[in-house]
């Protein structure tokens, strides 16, 4: 038992953690990405390679059945706690790791006793299988995270009706597995393939937090994709555009705060495209940048280690090989579906051209974030394009995707996404916006 | 030349490669910690070790129809293939079999990885884990064919498969040095088949870690040991082909070896870093265009220059 003990201990030290993002949790991403960089604790982007699960951001009563399924899937012994604001991310990651390296992990026995100042930062749960008896068919529906090896009984269509149960899709067929098979259908060329239906998000690794693309897959080609109305409990904040929301509700904002802030926005797209694009040495620099920006670093020390990020990413021939001719996307189409920010301006509209201008208005604005005048929240683009509450720049982007990803190949497409990546609480704020008339 | 069949080398031979390869992990985790702005420690390099109580702790999950047999035997491949694989390569004087077609060997053994990421991409029956074993063998559809020439090139100019013959046949002029491409090849060849780094594309971010990505506890443990191994296989293996073996002035042979091995492993870690992920539908078109051709082009000077001699 002794040397259990120990184990146990030891392996608490270096928790991998599964980090999800609620809709609505931007700041507490940041944060938590932050810490974990600092503390060296992995980040898993799958349930099955974590043991602390850390979900960031407000409650969200329709995502719960898929938090459930995710937690369901890892491996035990594992821990979930919760950071409702930035605050709280560094005590409930502390909490976790001490009932991670609790001896015993009182199997079954659901331990509260991780509270933290007051408002239930750490959830409640059981260290261990409550019942011994691993979810059987948990998997037919999980998915929102990653995997899902969905069968196809004939109810698919029915099924993209996002019913606020993401994931949802049972065959009536039984199947050894509770699993039912996959239907052979048509590929591109003519091949007789069978068709995976898999969800992207809402709580995929590198991916706009609560976005959800239902997707079939022939191989690892996309032969159609639909986007899910973005799952909202409370109005939408959105974290990377509130300078522009404060301007437009007649607040005094400086010119150089919405620069610092853009920039910072920029990082952090980069980061996740440089993420999914699998250099994950460069996608550090990135987030470090954003958040040495969003510290409040004076230009003068940001812009030299900017300008050599810029430089690096930008002028890599490698990556410009890798990347080139994925997700096609004209200026005249762009600005037909509403887009106005860097996606439109980017020249040739291929993921290099939308890196590369994110990287150009990254440094530009870090050259700004000294101007003191007023912010005019319509001649002064948001990070994603011109603010309009009624249909913010992102709902542009989003629409857009579905048309995108037909055709590309899964890795091809995770490139597109974060190429142009939308963020799904800017949608909310459209929404809510168009409710209230 | 070399001693064989001593049978503590049996034993000394997986150590060793355990050695290189926690030596590299160690290496790649200091880089990681620099590049992420936190103190270099000693902790820092033992750190990553804490995944090894991790997974013999963690409880094993059951998937609904997974492939347990199958997926269990892919990923027990990996690591054991890396491992046999050291059987044929020297170090200093000595080499634990001295088979007349070592490099023969060495091959085959690293295509078993083929099937064993294959499989271990089966196994889970999830859609992404699926997606990395593909891209595992679309990688190897492109790495594959050129390495097999830059280890014919190393062959053909010692006259046989035998690696000791290959690392005596090196009198002062390294292969690396006259055969330059097939080098660079073969190193390309060594993160191919240890999918790290630029060829981690069969265990994508983008696919949620594609092929590790339903596995937890042992066998996440031995498919992340299996990678590791293999890049130190790979590394070890480079010494004897391309860079003379034991053969130095001044060391023992077995002190040139190691200065050796561990100079190619920290070129390799150096390297995982600096490249960005590379897709295989790019990849293959650049091997079957680009290296391929001069992969023959390589051969052809050692295979002529035997003629003439």
């Amino acid at each position: 038992m002794g040397l259990t003990a120990v184990l146990i201990r030891a392996a608490a030290l270096r928790p991998r953690v599964l980090l999800v993002t609620m809709p609505g949790g931007t700041g507490v991403r940041l944060a938590a990405e932050t810490e974990l960089r600092s503390r060296d604790w992995p980040s898993a982007p799958t349930p099955a390679g974590a043991d602390l699960m850390l979900v960031a951001g407000p409650d969200c009563s329709r995502l719960g059945p898929a938090l459930d399924r995710l937690w369901q899937d890892m491996p035990r012994p594992c821990v979930r706690v919760r950071a409702v604001t930035a605050d709280e991310v560094a005590p409930v990651l502390d909490a976790g790791r001490t009932r991670l390296g609790a001896p015993g992990g009182e199997p079954g026995e659901p331990d509260g006793s991780v509270g933290m100042n007051g408002h239930g930062s750490a959830e409640p749960e059981s260290a261990g299988r409550p019942d011994g008896e691993p979810a059987r068919a948990h998997r037919e529906e999980q998915t929102e995270g990653e995997h899902d090896v969905r069968g196809v009984t004939g109810h698919e269509e029915g099924e993209h009706d996002h019913d606020g149960h993401p994931g949802h899709g049972h065959g009536d067929m039984e199947m050894p597995g509770g699993l039912a098979m996959a239907e052979p259908g048509e590929d591109r060329d003519g091949l007789t393939l069978d068709r995976l239906h898999v969800a992207l998000g809402p709580f995929l690794a590198d991916w706009p937090a609560g976005l959800t693309i239902r997707v079939v897959l022939q191989g690892d080609v996309i032969q159609r994709a639909d986007l899910d109305e973005p799952a909202v409990g409370r109005p939408g904040d959105p974290f990377w555009s509130r300078p522009w929301i404060r301007a437009a509700s007649g607040e005094p904002v400086g010119v150089g705060e919405a620069a610092r802030l853009r920039a910072a926005a920029h990082l952090d797209s980069l980061g996740r495209l440089l993420s999914v694009a699998g250099w994950p040495a460069e996608a550090v620099t990135a987030r470090r940048l954003r958040d040495d920006l969003l510290d409040g670093a004076p230009a003068s020390a940001v812009l030299p280690r900017v300008e050599r990020f810029a430089r690096r990413v930008g002028r890599s021939r490698t990556l410009y090989w890798l990347t080139r001719g994925i997700g096609p996307l004209s200026a005249v189409d762009a600005r037909a579906a509403g887009v106005t920010g860097p996606a439109v301006r980017a020249a040739g509209g291929d993921v290099p051209a939308r890196y590369r201008q994110w990287l150009t208005d990254a440094v530009g604005d870090v050259r700004r974030m000294n101007a003191t005048a007023r912010l005019d929240p319509v001649a002064q683009e948001s990070p994603r394009g011109r603010w309009d509450a009624e249909r913010p720049p992102s709902a542009a982007l989003a629409t857009l995707l579905p048309r995108l990803l037909v055709g590309a190949e899964l890795g091809a497409a995770r490139l597109v996404v974060a190429s142009l990546d939308p963020d799904p609480d800017e949608l909310a704020v459209g929404r809510l916006e168009a409710a209230g008339g | 030349m070399a001693e064989t069949g001593t049978w503590w080398a049996l034993l000394v031979a997986p150590a060793m490669l355990l050695g290189f390869a926690a030596a590299a992990l160690a290496a790649d985790a200091a880089l990681d910690a620099r590049n992420a702005g936190r103190p270099i420690t000693v902790s820092t390099v033992v750190r990553p070790f804490l995944a090894v109580p991790r997974a013999v702790l963690a409880q094993p999950r059951r998937l609904p129809a997974s492939d347990r047999l199958l997926w269990r035997a892919g990923v027990i491949t990996v690591p054991v293939a890396a491992v046999l694989s050291t059987l044929v390569i020297p170090f200093g004087d000595h080499v634990v079999a001295d088979l007349s077609v070592g490099v023969v060997w060495f091959n085959a053994m690293e295509v078993l990885t083929w099937a064993g990421l294959w499989l271990a991409g089966w196994g889970p029956n999830a859609a992404f884990s699926l997606v990395g074993g593909y891209r595992f063998l679309a990688q190897g559809l492109a790495y594959e064919l050129p390495l097999m020439f830059a280890l014919i090139s190393a062959a053909t100019g010692a006259q046989s498969l035998r690696v000791t013959d290959i690392a005596g046949a090196q009198h002062g002029l390294w292969y690396a040095v006259w055969m330059p491409f097939a080098f660079v090849v073969y190193l390309a060849g060594v993160l191919a088949f240890s999918f790290l780094g630029p060829f981690a594309y069969p265990a994508g971010r983008d696919v949620a870690e594609g092929v590790l990505g339903e596995t937890s506890g042992v066998d996440r443990l031995l498919l992340e040991a299996g990678r590791w191994l293999w890049l130190a296989a790979g590394a070890a293996m480079a010494v004897p082909l391309f860079l003379g073996g034991g053969a130095g002035p001044g060391l023992p042979p077995w002190a040139w070896s190691l200065v050796k091995t561990l100079l190619v492993l920290a070129a390799l870690v150096w390297t995982l870093r600096r490249l960005p992920m590379v897709r295989a539908d790019r990849y293959v078109e650049l091997a079957w265009v680009v290296l391929l051709p001069l992969s023959v082009l390589q051969t052809l000077v050692p295979a002529l220059t035997d003629l003439s001699l």
